[in-house]
């Protein structure tokens, strides 16, 4: 049931009202089924004869009825609005915005910045800072999607063509798993998202780290990576702009690989590389034909990317 | 009629999975489904010749390699998608009408418009320009290439490569307005 | 020097006045005196007097340096007045009959001083010999002529011919053959053009298409060096013609669509070793900007603005290339020159201004530090670049006289620039165009038409100029005898898509779709009279295809284009009457030149050769018109009835 809680106020005040809809659908039932075993075991009082008469107290039972169902329903709604419209947009202007774009089956994230040089991208984990409202602008790459991260914001579909807007904000620090939730696709179980809520120190040292180039160099790991990945793959300082597959810049600090599917540990990044269609049949990804040497080689550099 | 619960479960499930696997193949968000008969081995495709085979003239089997994604239209869509996400469109043009890179839509094909002979030149890149993609692209994605262009209507058929070699094929009238062709 | 220059001068008295030179007596050896009967014999029925101002010896110059010509109030002997107060820094001052460099001359005039042909014979010129180098693809560059010998180079592989002129049939005297690299041939964006070669000091120095810079000796045409200066196998390539001045020679590169790196660099004359370099994105010390640079506007102050303008990383893929023309004050001593469109070319994939690209640099020509900036199209969405050539005026504006420059950028606005520190004077649209809605001369930033953004994956009908532009590289001529400026351009529209790229190195950087058409009034081409200080179109010529053709202006009030689809065309300078059209072989994107040949005659040359950029009109669906020719090149020179050394005495050998 985690994922009834909730951190963040974008979605604790949808967690309250799902909470109170459901107990007073609760109460209605159990108020009704009352009444229907009240009416179904009653013991009747003898007949009287054929003779119509009119029956006091039927109808008082049913404007007391109408009225109580009128006042809960309209409280509801009332109540179901205020909260829509109170988590439609954030509280303050967002320090931060992030632009989404959701393709089959990953997450391309870029943090957007005043100053256009502090602008970056990184793919299916964000950083977030504790207490700070984060805007995000959804945007799809090929068919429609859905932007969800259960703790900290509802539902949001990710619609190519047109961009939608959703916003985040975690009271606590910790980690937040989201998930695509419209259907696109054969691997859309495993497009999840990974969010990260970090103090302000820490997000700002993760900003700088993200920021940072690695620096160029002439291994061979780094050989493999130019000949057989760059075409889809950007490292920035290394090889820029490979916009097909995820941004690949400071892999080692992310936590998961391939869109939440596995940890990322050395072990499944080699036989994730080797073959992705054994982990996620219908990815994207092809299977790369890369000799043991090659592969070796250009896991190891990939695990220095931190 | 009285239809047996077992029976009416049975007929139900049944339609639950045809109709599931009529939706995963009308979506257009799956990956194709390779070839039944899988790709063309990689020391079949390396034996088709670029130019005539010395001491040897008539047909080369190899050349009658066939595109395993001929006609797919799954492929096509997605070939059109590695069109431009390769950069291709930049040197041949978004309608394949070329520019810097050649015309792609026309009959002319320098180094052979058969469809083994346009994977060829994909996957090992030609002089004057031509990039070589076999390290970076799986054969699944060159093919897939390979039938977007004969979707545009130029190359040859695979059957037809004795003709094909030899001439033996209908020159084409260019509009005064379409561009002249650059070998 | 002195030879030559009495020659020339001898011989334009005689071809001009052929009956009462025989009469005159022999010319004294002292240059002034040949000068001011020179003068008299060309402006003595003219009532004006006329004041010359020269420094050194007579235009031949014993000694390399150049020779400072300023022309004021000087009104022509035939026709008008000068129109405009326009006036024009001569220098290097080559000998009229010769032509040493793409542009003539340090401002880039185009502009000769022969009149043999003018207004009144320019309708008897006919093909007087013509050449053919076997090469198709488009031709772009100018024909010089040094010495009695013309030197013509080729596109890819970019062959070096010289012509002897002085013997019957014009034949090749030598040729050199630099093998460039192959691969280069499909990395070049627009045609594997040249667009020309350099003379200085006995040697020829031009670019090739691989990212070389040679140097031919123009006697024997063995190379004498040959200096690396990229890479061509990621995608850059170089097609512009060097520009001399002194003993250095400035080349840039070609790529911006590839994803380059821009840079312009000065390499010596003498042993082609590169001097210096300044790339056109990145830190303040790569581009070369220091505690000089001054520029006029806010925008353009600040530290390393060539990388703060990017998002993380993107500069060094971020072109800016270097791929036309350089003019030069030699007063100022700076050089001018543009850069090319940012890359990619999907602008939502690189917010911010993209300094410096599609930007009119000012360098120290001797140390290269940048003295002021100015950006044309600050982001640029449309690849407009920010190359064409700024030719150096000194105009009357709002009163005062200043020292200026003019530049018909792709993006449709004509600017008059202050060169001395870069404060935009005037700007005004000399072709249709809808990007912007105006101009702020406060901020120096043009008004973009929120309308005209394009954005991935949407498809933006009727934005006017297309990538294109409203005027390409070709070069505009001005004449100092008219004041006006003349320059080929475009009447263009297109419908774009962008779509999102990845730099793959070796593929193009692009991501334009493009469809173009013609803007409203249906044809492709216009060749124009632009009066330079009021910012307005004096007359134009409007052609049913593209005109890419650069122009030639000359004394005798002629001036010559070409059209794309082979019309090759004299006009009256002031007034715009087509007074004689020629078609060629091909279609025409050169530059045309004049010279005298060693019967002291006065030849027009231009390359026929279609290709380069004007090409792109297979997507121009909406203009059927048949007649669009096919490539190949010739060269032709033409003179007054066809008459040559050649057709004087052309005997059969045989």
């Amino acid at each position: 049931m985690a994922y009834h809680q909730t951190f963040g106020p974008a979605v604790d005040r949808i967690t309250s009202l799902g909470w109170g809809l459901a107990i007073v659908s609760m109460l209605v039932v159990a108020i009704i089924s009352l009444l229907l075993l009240v009416g179904i075991f009653r013991k009747r009082g003898h007949s009287q004869g054929l003779a119509v008469r009119s029956d006091a107290g039927g109808v008082s039972w049913i404007y007391v009825g109408t009225g109580i169902s009128t006042v809960v329903l309209v409280g509801c709604m009332l109540w179901t609005m205020v909260v829509t419209a109170a988590v439609s947009r954030p509280p303050k202007t967002p320090a931060l915005t992030i632009e989404v774009t959701a393709s089959q089956f990953w997450w391309s994230v870029r943090y957007e910045s005043a100053t256009t040089a502090r602008s970056f991208i990184t793919a299916n984990e964000i950083h977030i800072p504790v207490g700070e409202p984060v805007r995000v602008e959804l945007k799809s790459a090929d068919v429609i999607h859905s932007f969800w991260i259960p703790q900290l914001a509802g539902k949001m579909d990710v619609i190519p063509g047109q961009t939608n807007m959703s916003w985040l904000e975690a009271d606590k620090a910790g980690h937040y798993r989201g998930q695509c939730a419209a259907f696109c696709g054969a691997q859309h179980a495993h497009m999840a998202l990974l969010v990260v809520a970090d103090s302000a120190s820490a997000f700002a040292a993760w900003q700088e780290s993200q920021l940072s180039e690695m620096s160029l160099g002439n291994g061979e790991g780094q050989k493999v990576f130019q000949t057989h990945c760059a075409v889809c793959h950007t490292i920035r300082g290394v090889s820029p702009e490979g916009i097909r597959g995820p941004d690949l810049s400071h892999l080692k600090t992310r936590g998961t690989l391939a869109a939440g599917l596995l940890m990322n540990t050395p072990a499944n990044l080699a036989a994730w590389i080797a073959n992705p269609q054994s982990f996620k049949p219908g990815t994207r990804m092809p299977a790369q034909i890369l000799s043991g040497a090659e592969l070796t080689a250009v896991t190891s550099y990939l695990n220095t990317l931190d | 009629m009285k239809i047996s619960l077992q029976t009416r479960f049975a007929v139900g499930i049944t339609l639950g999975l045809l109709f599931t696997d009529a939706c995963s193949r009308s979506e257009g968000g799956s990956a194709t489904t390779p070839p039944a008969r899988g790709f063309p081995a990689v020391n079949a495709i390396a034996a088709a010749p670029l130019g005539q085979v010395a001491g040897a003239s008539g047909n080369v089997a190899a050349l009658s390699i066939a595109n395993p994604f001929e006609g797919n239209p799954q492929a096509i869509e997605q070939g059109k998608q590695l069109y431009i996400k390769m950069n291709c469109a930049g040197c041949h043009a978004y309608n394949g009408k070329g520019n810097m890179g050649p015309d792609l839509t026309d009959t002319y094909w320098r180094y052979g418009g058969l469809p083994v002979e346009i994977y060829k030149s994909i996957e090992e890149g030609r002089p004057q320009g031509m990039p070589s993609w076999g390290a970076a692209l799986p054969p699944e994605d060159i093919w897939k290439l390979v039938a977007y262009i004969e979707s545009f209507g130029g190359s040859v058929s695979a059957k037809d490569y004795e003709h094909a070699r030899q001439g033996d094929q209908p020159g084409e009238q260019i509009a005064p307005e379409v561009l002249e062709q650059r070998p | 020097m002195n030879g030559p220059c009495r020659a020339t001068t001898r011989a334009q008295m005689k071809s001009r006045l052929a009956v009462e030179v025989d009469q005159i007596e022999p010319l004294s050896r002292n240059a002034g005196d040949e000068f001011w009967a020179l003068s008299k014999l060309q402006f003595g029925r003219s009532p004006v007097l006329l004041t010359w101002l020269m420094v050194g010896i007579c235009s031949c110059g014993k000694s390399q340096k150049p020779v400072v010509m300023e022309l004021t109030a000087h009104a022509a002997t035939t026709g008008g007045a000068n129109l405009t107060g326009a006036t024009f820094n001569f220098a290097p001052g080559d000998p009229a009959g010769e032509w040493h460099s793409q542009a003539r001359d340090y401002a880039n005039t185009r502009y000769s001083t022969l009149d043999q042909i003018d207004t009144g014979n320019v309708s008897k010129l006919r093909v007087a010999w013509t050449f053919s180098d076997g090469m198709e693809a488009g031709h772009e560059a100018a024909p010089l002529v040094v010495n009695n010998t013309m030197y013509v180079v080729t596109p890819f592989p970019d062959v070096l011919y010289a012509l002897d002129l002085t013997k019957t049939g014009e034949p090749i005297k030598w040729t050199f053959k630099p093998n460039p690299s192959p691969m280069a041939k499909g990395k070049a964006c627009c045609d594997s053009v040249n667009r020309g070669v350099a003379y200085v000091e006995g040697k020829l120095i031009y670019n090739l298409l691989d990212d070389h810079t040679v140097a031919v000796d123009a006697k024997t045409g063995n190379e004498i060096w040959r200096t690396k200066m990229g890479n061509v196998e990621t995608g850059e390539t170089m097609t512009m013609a060097p520009f001399v001045v002194g003993n250095k020679v400035y080349v840039g590169n070609s790529g911006g669509e590839m994803g380059a790196w821009g840079w312009i660099a000065a390499l010596d004359v003498a042993s082609g070793k590169e001097l210096w370099r300044a790339y056109s994105t990145g830190s303040d010390q790569q581009v070369r900007i220091g505690s000089d640079f001054k520029p006029f506007y806010e925008q353009f102050k600040g530290k390393d603005l060539g990388v703060s303008t990017w998002p993380a990383g993107m500069w060094r893929h971020g072109a800016g290339t270097v791929w036309t023309w350089v003019s030069y004050d030699p007063q100022l001593n700076l050089i001018y020159y543009g850069t090319s469109n940012p890359s990619p070319r999907v602008p939502d994939q690189r917010p911010g201004d993209n300094l410096w690209t599609s930007t009119i640099f000012a360098r120290d020509a001797t140390t290269g530090m940048a003295r002021w900036a100015y950006q044309t199209t600050p982001h640029d969405r449309w690849d407009y670049d920010g190359v064409n050539e700024n030719i150096l005026l000194d105009l009357p504006i709002d009163g005062t006289m200043r020292k200026a420059l003019v530049h018909f950028d792709r993006n449709a606005y004509a600017y008059t620039i202050d060169r001395t520190s870069g404060e935009v004077l005037r700007a005004a649209p000399f072709a249709y165009q809808n990007w912007s809605s105006g101009f702020d001369m406060k901020s120096g930033r043009p008004i973009v038409n929120p309308d005209k953004e394009p954005h991935p994956d949407v498809k933006l009908l009727n934005v006017c100029p297309p990538d294109l532009g409203g005027k390409d590289w070709e070069p505009a001529a001005a004449s100092p005898r008219t004041g006006l400026v003349y320059a080929s351009i475009f009447n263009l529209c297109m419908d774009l898509t962008d779509n999102k790229v990845g730099y793959i190195p070796s593929t193009p950087y692009d991501g334009m779709n493009i469809r173009r058409f013609p803007a409203p009034g249906g044809n492709l081409g216009e060749f124009m009279a632009w009066n330079p200080a009021t910012g307005k179109k004096v007359w134009s010529v409007k052609e049913t295809y593209m005109t890419m053709s650069g122009v030639l202006a000359t004394a005798g009030d002629v001036v010559f284009y070409g059209t794309a689809d082979g019309w090759f065309r004299g006009v009256d300078a002031r007034s715009g009457k087509v007074l004689w059209s020629q078609k060629l072989g091909s279609g025409i994107i050169g530059q045309p030149t004049t010279f005298l040949g060693p019967d002291h005659r006065q030849y027009i040359a231009i390359s026929s050769g279609i290709g380069g950029a004007a090409t792109i009109r297979a997507d121009i669906d909406a203009v059927k018109p048949a007649g669009f020719p096919a490539g190949g090149n010739t060269l032709y020179v033409f003179s007054i009835g066809g008459d040559s050394m050649t057709a004087d005495s052309n005997q059969s050998t045989r």
